[in-house]
């Protein structure tokens, strides 16, 4: 077991110190300003660097550095395709619909997007609407991510296995809802400014260290290429990994383990010498017992492998971790591993198959999934240029941010420090973990989520205090993505409930006092209900992350931008918009709720039916509902004098933070 | 009149919305052509088909050996032409877009709880 590093500890334990010490900072503003305008937004009044970093740490999620290190681990360059779209994602994002959106919520005093959305359309139903999805799907996205920030800790600190993970969650729910819930949006921009330089500072450190110990990137692409096709196997159950490697040039496809599904059947291999390359595979039928479960080990693999009269002689079996309960690894620690446990594959699953990796697969694209399939082809390539800059658009918590900036100059500024942030972030993960794969060697399809920590603690843990203070810093780094998102997200929720329902909808004469009381109230409860479904996380996390974000994209960016840029525009058209693409992400997406796989249609991602879906019946419905209603186009599409401009405000100059205060 | 905000944001929305297909249409192209080892066969080959354009997709297929690494950074040629040349020329034309195209508008003004108008 590694153990952790007292710089790691100690520098951890000042990470979180900073975070509480700037949400009692923002606490004490948070007295002397309105209070939901203050809270919820910050009052309007963020400078560009915390406009940027809120921004772009908000979007950094628990995936930027757990799921995508685990991608670049296991299938190489084609990443810098998949997250190409950064190249635009900074101007996009911000600049299509930044400057607009902050002018019509300053018009009508919006604070939350269902806000905004009510009041161009002038429609209830559609805030209700509006607020609705966005507590359905930040809910989702909460639970994957509170199991991200539990999961670091737990690796982090080499918790034991069996309370670890909710000692992860305790600590990572208390440090997050309390900051949240008592400093508000002030505390959170703050917090993630914080949270964005430990991105930057952590990665641009690790660069050079990575790929010094890789000996160059020359060398560490060299070695890539070198390397035997193999095969890692690891299906379910405890510790059956296997590593077979080809002896000399590769003449087999891969591994097909069988359920032969009758009592007492032996293990056998197969191998067709009869077949073509392409179409030959090692065939394992498992050993079963009197009652058709199965016995088979890794290890009965590895031997039998071994025995075969054919095989043995052209592939070396291994184990990642010698086969070994207790192993040390490269870097000296001591790891828990084996292979001795019975090989999960039940009944119900006939096969599972295997393909051979080619070490210069992981130079070129498309990439291939350990069942054989393309990771990257054409349909998601075109899908994922949407996913990054054009879904970027469309998310409630980014778009909240440019509703709180403070002039276009800020925005400006912004856009140029998002776009080196993204720069200096995302492409530097891919060169740090295509050298991790050749650093730490032993990871599979199934354990890669831990790369980020591994490189974190083991690759310069031991390399002298300025290292372990580094890696420290770079331990930091997922955790405050993971933060950054979770703190903007229960903010999200907590204004939908009191500010667009209960405010908005229930009692606008609410007292100040109580909508104060119930801010703080809301984003407790949520946090401990998140807490509480968290304690039995669904696995999939990654999944989990693109659902939402697509989801969310589906669902808001056409009524946000159609409204902000057509005058022709109407509610009927927003409507339909928003439930033709949260009814397509979710039908998409449905049947990975049973097992199954999303609907690719036409190979291309959900995201994108999504968005074509929402775009066409917003414009058809439009155009067939239209005209827009003449007080609403004048209202945002004209310039007003003064008189009417007081006029246009639905409260007629009195706040609707605090209008019967 | 037309709200000049409305109008200034209108303007760069259409200019970035046709930065964004500009990379995508470099970056998607050239890295599926010159990045991919195996190029998938068309899904519905009776029908019309891209190869019928530019020929048959599988003539771009690459061999592992072909791979170079450009100026000895240790970077996959298709990654480097593909990537990081248009990340580079992306961040230029935003900067430039920032420094000359970008309008600082006045914003609205805002009604606090007061009613009295602030920036």
């Amino acid at each position: 077991m590694t153990e952790t590093s007292p710089a790691t500890t100690i520098t951890f334990i000042a990470y979180i110190a900073c975070v509480f010490v700037l949400a009692a900072l923002s606490h004490r503003l948070l007295a002397t300003r309105s209070f939901l305008g203050e809270y919820f937004l910050g009052s309007r009044g963020l400078g560009s660097w915390a406009l940027a970093f809120t921004f772009a740490a908000t979007a950094a999620s628990g995936g930027s550095f757990t799921g995508f290190p685990s991608l670049i681990y296991s299938y190489g360059w084609v990443l810098a395709f998949w997250i190409a779209s950064y190249m635009v994602a900074g101007v996009c994002s911000m600049g299509v619909l930044g400057k607009r959106l902050n002018q019509v919520a300053r018009k009508t005093g919006a604070i939350t997007i269902p806000d905004v959305l009510r009041d161009r359309y002038d429609s209830t139903a559609l805030g209700l609407f509006a607020t609705s999805t966005i507590i359905f799907f930040t809910v989702c996205n909460l639970i994957a991510q509170f199991k991200a920030g539990a999961l670091i800790i737990e690796e982090t600190f080499n918790l034991p296995s069996d309370w670890g993970y909710s000692a992860g969650l305790i600590i990572f729910a208390v440090t997050v809802i309390f900051y949240t819930a008592y400093g508000g949006f002030r505390a959170v921009v703050w917090t993630d400014v914080l949270q964005g330089v430990v991105m930057v500072l952590g990665i641009t450190l690790l660069l050079p260290v990575i790929i010094r110990q890789g000996g160059g990137m020359e060398s560490i692409d060299r070695k890539l290429r070198e390397r035997p096709p193999t095969l890692v196997t690891s299906v379910a159950g405890a510790y059956n990994d296997l590593v077979i490697q080809a002896r000399g040039p590769l003449d087999t496809a891969g591994l097909l383990y069988r359920h032969p599904r009758r009592a007492n059947a032996p293990l056998q291999i197969r191998w067709d010498a009869g077949v073509g390359a392409e179409n030959r595979f090692i065939e394992v039928f498992l050993a079963t017992d009197g009652e058709g479960q199965t016995t088979s080990t890794g290890n009965d693999v590895k031997r039998a492998i071994e025995h075969h009269p054919r095989l043995g002689t052209r592939f070396r079996v291994s184990f990642p971790y010698d086969n070994n309960e207790v192993v040390t690894d490269r870097f000296g620690h001591r790891t828990e591993m084996g292979a001795t446990g019975v090989i999960g594959l039940d009944s119900h699953q006939s096969t599972e198959r295997f393909v051979f990796l080619r070490g210069d697969e992981v130079l070129f694209g498309p990439g291939r999934s350990h069942r054989g399939a393309p990771f990257h082809p054409l349909g998601m390539a075109i899908s994922f240029f949407f996913m990054w800059a054009i879904t970027g658009m469309g998310q409630p918590g980014t778009m909240l941010r440019l509703m709180a900036f403070k002039d276009s100059r800020t925005l400006k500024r912004a856009i140029l420090t998002v776009t080196g942030f993204y720069s200096m972030v995302y492409l530097p993960l891919v060169f740090i973990f295509v050298a991790a794969r050749v650093l730490i060697p032993e990871l599979n399809a199934e354990n890669s989520d831990k790369a980020m920590v591994l490189v974190t603690t083991r690759v310069v843990g031991d390399m002298g205090l300025a290292y372990q203070i580094l890696g420290a810093v770079l331990v930091a780094a997922p955790f405050a993505a993971v933060m950054s998102t979770v703190d903007s997200f229960l903010l999200m929720i907590s204004s939908g409930l009191v500010r667009d329902i209960y405010q908005r909808t229930i009692n606008p004469r609410v007292s100040n006092r109580t909508v104060k009381r119930a801010s703080y109230a809301t984003t407790v409860i949520v946090g401990i209900v998140v807490t509480l479904l968290a304690t039995r996380p669904p696995d999939f996390l990654q999944r989990i992350i693109v659902f939402t974000g697509s989801g969310f994209a589906a669902t808001f960016l056409c009524p946000v931008m159609l409204g902000l840029y057509w005058k022709g525009m109407t509610r009927q058209g927003a409507l339909s918009a928003m439930v033709g693409g949260f009814t397509v992400m979710v039908g998409f997406f449905l049947p990975t709720l049973f097992g199954g796989s999303r609907i690719d249609l036409l190979g291309f991602h959900p995201n994108l039916w999504g968005l074509i879906v929402s775009f066409g019946l917003g414009f058809l419905v439009s155009k067939g509902t239209g005209p827009a209603p003449t007080h609403l186009v004048e209202r945002y599409f004209y310039k007003l004098n003064p008189s009417q401009q007081g006029q246009s405000t639905r409260y007629g100059g009195q706040s609707r933070d605090d209008s019967s205060a | 009149m037309i709200d000049p905000v409305f109008r200034n944001s209108l303007r760069e929305c259409i200019f970035l919305l046709f930065l964004w297909l500009a990379c995508c249409l470099y970056t998607v192209t050239y890295c599926y052509l010159a990045g991919y080892l195996v190029h998938e066969p068309h899904p519905n080959a009776t029908g019309p088909s891209l190869g019928k354009l530019v020929g048959p997709l599988t003539a771009f297929d690459r061999q592992p050996q072909s791979l170079t690494t450009p100026l000895g950074l240790g970077v996959p040629d298709w990654v480097f032409y593909g990537v990081i040349t248009p990340w580079v020329a992306a961040v230029v034309i935003t900067i430039l877009f920032c420094l000359y195209f970008f309008s600082e508008d006045d914003l609205s003004a805002e009604r606090n709880e007061a009613g009295t108008i602030h920036d």
